[in-house]
């Protein structure tokens, strides 16, 4: 009944939402009182949707299993945060909080008012046009409302094991804001070329919408790779599966974007150049969903599987990006100047960063696209996996940074003062050499790539430090979130270069009792033990370690859930400042010993503490924007 | 210079689009099909609801054979299309797959039961021939001969994409 009710709001939200649009083509837009219209007409259509949605957390929260979705995700015995979380945790339930989270964006820049009516009017419409297609994508090909009939299960089949988790339930969230949340520039840029009027500064009224998206998708990706590193067992951060790159690629595009952005009018390139990013990224951000949703590569995420879901996916995604492309090269013209960019000034910089930055996401894409090329061709499956990226990443990052710490001082429209700022940045290096002095004397031989990373790494947070004292000295403006998030960004090419060179690994056969030393700690399988939980069996191994003359214990376990079955290995890590020692247990072998894997993983945690920072920065920005409004 | 700009915007785009669009068309874009042709294994096991004992070559013709059990519940939420199929007079051998027999016979009572045989393998010994990694899954017989095989829900976009294409024509329907 209920889910009836539910299924109804959703389709009358659809039609609203195409009744929305259908008001944005007809009425007129610059017109006062259609813009109430639109607004109104607009907001009941989320209201609506929000209410279907929010009975369906209902739904799931009284364990209503004759919801065939509800009946295969959640469990009557889950604590009440997970048969919420269990909702997002496939593919039906993903995609309707998908379309409500795009709906919400929708909301909150709809109860904003703008001078040009026209233009906000247009992007109602392309938003709710963008709505309705996804929302007939959720009724026609994945009905979450679906009923069992004529019996319900007594119980569900439970949420997979490895989902129940903190980190995971919040992360598809935070991933989704990050997404949908560039809908807004995307409609806004579109609408600023329909509208075809040139002076208005669309640039500086999207910009704290995308940095808001940009933060979602900075935490959203975090959270993923925390969440992977200490639930999947394998101990890394990042393992270049496809449905990691695909959230990689928008938030690179995202962040040229973003900087890319505050060049605003100052160069005509530069906007031809922010009407193009604000395409790809929301293009890449649909071509996410699609990569995910449409099983079309197989990885750790692919919960769903269905090809006709990718092709409404695929054709739904290509007719948004033509006709945006094509509106786009119609109106080419409107920024035709001869006026060229100055060398060695900031826009020139701004410029290199975005031909960096399309370089990564052009080599991401064909690392993704050439399995399936060759699959087409040869019949054979490959895969294309860290090799390539690092080689790839590692060469441009560093030539990235060299123009990062080159570019501090630039100025908008003029040519750097050579002299005047490179005696910081000839400190800098000094100091970094030092620094790497260092490094390589407890480190040791490392490759050159490495030790080229570690120096740049060093040289833009010096350079950083620098500027910040400089500035504070000589009482000059600081610009607090490019420093922080550069700072970030040094910080990240740091700890990834430490983790990649110091980190190691060791698999040891033990049986109780036994000792084994490994580096400078030792291991001793102290206990075993079985236990009995309320949804699963599992068996703890202790472990007595020591290390650096402290002494602790561990346990990883492996456990056995009920309702489907599963095996999973949870692993048992202890993080100290500099490193994790990461312990889990395997299979037992026949004579009675259990595989045992222990792992160093030296500064990971500065890996998401520099993520932190980056995100941090983008909420100093958007709190900058909101005063200066004020 | 500027047009070359305009067209590779464009093209670019589409070329990665109909590769997507190739790949997606392909017939095995379903990750849970297989089409591998292997002999069925022969084995005996005991019927669920009497224990008379049925060997492989007690069973001739083409037909299906599902693994369920009682406690899975995506069989559960198999088992509406299943009888579906049943009533079109698909023939369907169900394999009960590590479940207790009482619990079995229990499920089929009160859901209905569209199995033309149902055999029981307690010890998923003639699953583990068969290569199953869990339940559901459901494999096309003909003739002794494994000639698709289904891992996870069967329903009718799968039934159509999959397993209809290599039945066209037959007459499954008379087997019974």
């Amino acid at each position: 009944m209920i889910a009836d009710i539910s299924h109804y709001l959703s389709i009358l939200s659809t039609a609203i939402f195409m009744l929305t649009f259908s008001l944005v083509l007809v009425l007129d837009r610059s017109a006062a009182h259609s813009t109430l219209l639109i607004k109104r007409s607009y907001s009941h259509a989320f209201f609506l949707f929000l209410i279907s949605f929010l009975l369906y957390v209902y739904l799931a929260l009284t364990d209503n299993f004759s919801v065939s979705y509800i009946a295969q995700h959640s469990n009557s015995l889950l604590p009440n945060f997970y048969k919420v979380t269990s909702i997002w945790s496939a593919h039906e339930g993903s995609m309707f909080l998908w379309i409500v989270f795009l709906s919400l964006w929708g909301f909150v820049f709809n109860l904003y008012n703008d001078n040009n009516l026209n233009v906000k009017n247009l992007s109602i419409g392309i938003i709710s046009i963008i709505i309705v297609g996804f929302q007939l994508f959720l009724l026609v090909t994945s009905n979450p409302f679906e009923i069992v009939l004529p019996f319900a299960p007594e119980n569900g089949a439970d949420i997979n094991p490895v989902l129940q988790d903190p980190a995971l339930a919040i992360h598809p969230p935070t991933l989704y804001l990050g997404y949908v949340g560039f809908v807004i520039p995307f409609a806004y840029s579109l609408a600023f070329l329909i509208n075809g009027n040139k002076s208005l500064n669309w640039e500086k009224k999207v910009k704290s919408w995308s940095v808001m998206a940009w933060v979602f998708l900075t935490i959203g990706i975090s959270l993923g790779s925390w969440w992977a590193y200490y639930e999947l067992g394998w101990g890394g951060y990042w393992f270049w599966d496809p449905v990691e790159n695909v959230a990689l690629m928008p938030w690179l595009a995202a962040t040229a974007f973003i900087h890319s952005l505050s060049v605003a009018s100052k160069s005509n390139v530069l906007r031809i150049w922010n009407l193009l990013l604000s395409i790809i990224v929301f293009s890449l951000s649909l071509f996410g969903a699609f990569i995910v949703r449409s099983g079309i590569i197989d990885s750790i995420h692919s919960f769903a599987n269905d090809p006709q879901r990718g092709m409404y996916l695929l054709a739904f995604i290509a007719i948004i990006l033509f006709v945006s492309l094509g509106l786009f090269i119609s109106r080419f013209s409107m920024f035709d100047s001869s006026k060229n960019i100055k060398s060695l000034s900031k826009e020139s910089f701004i410029s290199l960063n975005n031909i960096f930055f399309g370089v990564l996401i052009f080599s991401t894409m064909m690392g993704i696209t050439y399995p399936l090329i060759y699959e087409l061709l040869y019949s054979q499956k490959i895969s294309v996996g860290a090799p390539f990226y690092n080689a790839i990443y590692a060469p441009i990052t560093i030539l990235a940074t060299v123009m990062l710490v080159v570019s501090i001082d630039s100025k908008w429209g003029r040519t750097i003062d050579i002299k005047g700022s490179f005696s910081m940045l000839y400190v800098s290096l000094a100091i970094s050499l030092v620094g790497l002095v260092a490094i390589g004397y407890f480190i040791g031989e490392m490759p050159f790539i490495i030790m080229l990373s570690f120096f740049m790494g060093l040289v833009i947070i010096f350079r950083y430090s620098i500027l910040v004292i400089s500035n504070f000295l000589h009482k000059k403006y600081t610009n607090i979130p490019s420093v922080l998030a550069h700072t970030g960004l040094g910080l990240l090419i740091l700890s990834i270069s430490a983790n990649s060179i110091l980190s190691s690994e060791k698999v040891f056969n033990m049986k109780p009792n036994e000792t084994r030393s490994f580096q400078n700690i030792t291991v001793r399988f102290s206990e075993l033990e079985l236990l009995n939980n309320s949804n699963h069996d599992s068996i703890r191994a202790t472990f007595s370690i020591n290390s650096e003359g402290k002494s602790f214990f561990l346990s990883p376990e492996k456990r056995k859930y009920f309702a489907r079955g599963q095996i999973t290995s949870e692993t048992a890590i202890k993080i100290m400042p500099f490193k994790d020692i990461y312990l889990t247990i395997g299979e037992q072998l026949d004579n009675g010993q259990w595989v045992v894997n222990v792992q160093l993983n030296y500064f990971i945690r500065f890996i998401w503490l520099s993520a932190a920072m980056m995100a941090l920065s983008g909420l100093v920005i958007i709190k900058n924007i909101i005063r200066t409004k004020a | 210079m500027k047009l070359l700009l305009k067209t590779s915007i464009l093209v670019i785009p589409f070329i990665i689009f109909s590769f997507f669009y190739l790949y997606l068309s392909k017939d095995n874009s379903y990750p849970g099909a297989d089409y591998k042709n292997f002999n069925l294994p022969s084995f005996e096991l005991e019927n669920l609801y009497d224990e008379s004992l049925i060997s492989n070559n007690a069973l001739k013709g083409t037909y299906l054979i599902n693994i369920w059990a009682s406690w899975c519940i995506t069989c559960r939420i198999e088992h509406g299309f299943l009888t579906q199929l049943d009533d079109s007079n698909i023939r369907i051998v169900g394999l009960n797959y590590k479940d207790d027999r009482d619990d079995a016979i229990e499920w089929l009572v009160k859901y209905g039961n569209p199995y033309e045989t149902v055999l029981h393998d307690f010890k998923g010994s003639l699953a583990l021939d068969m290569g199953v990694t869990g339940a559901p899954e459901t494999f096309l017989v003909r003739d002794q001969m494994v000639v698709a095989h289904y891992r996870g829900e069967i329903n009718k976009m799968i039934w159509g994409d999959v397993f209809m294409p290599l039945i066209k024509g037959e007459g499954l329907a008379d087997a019974k």
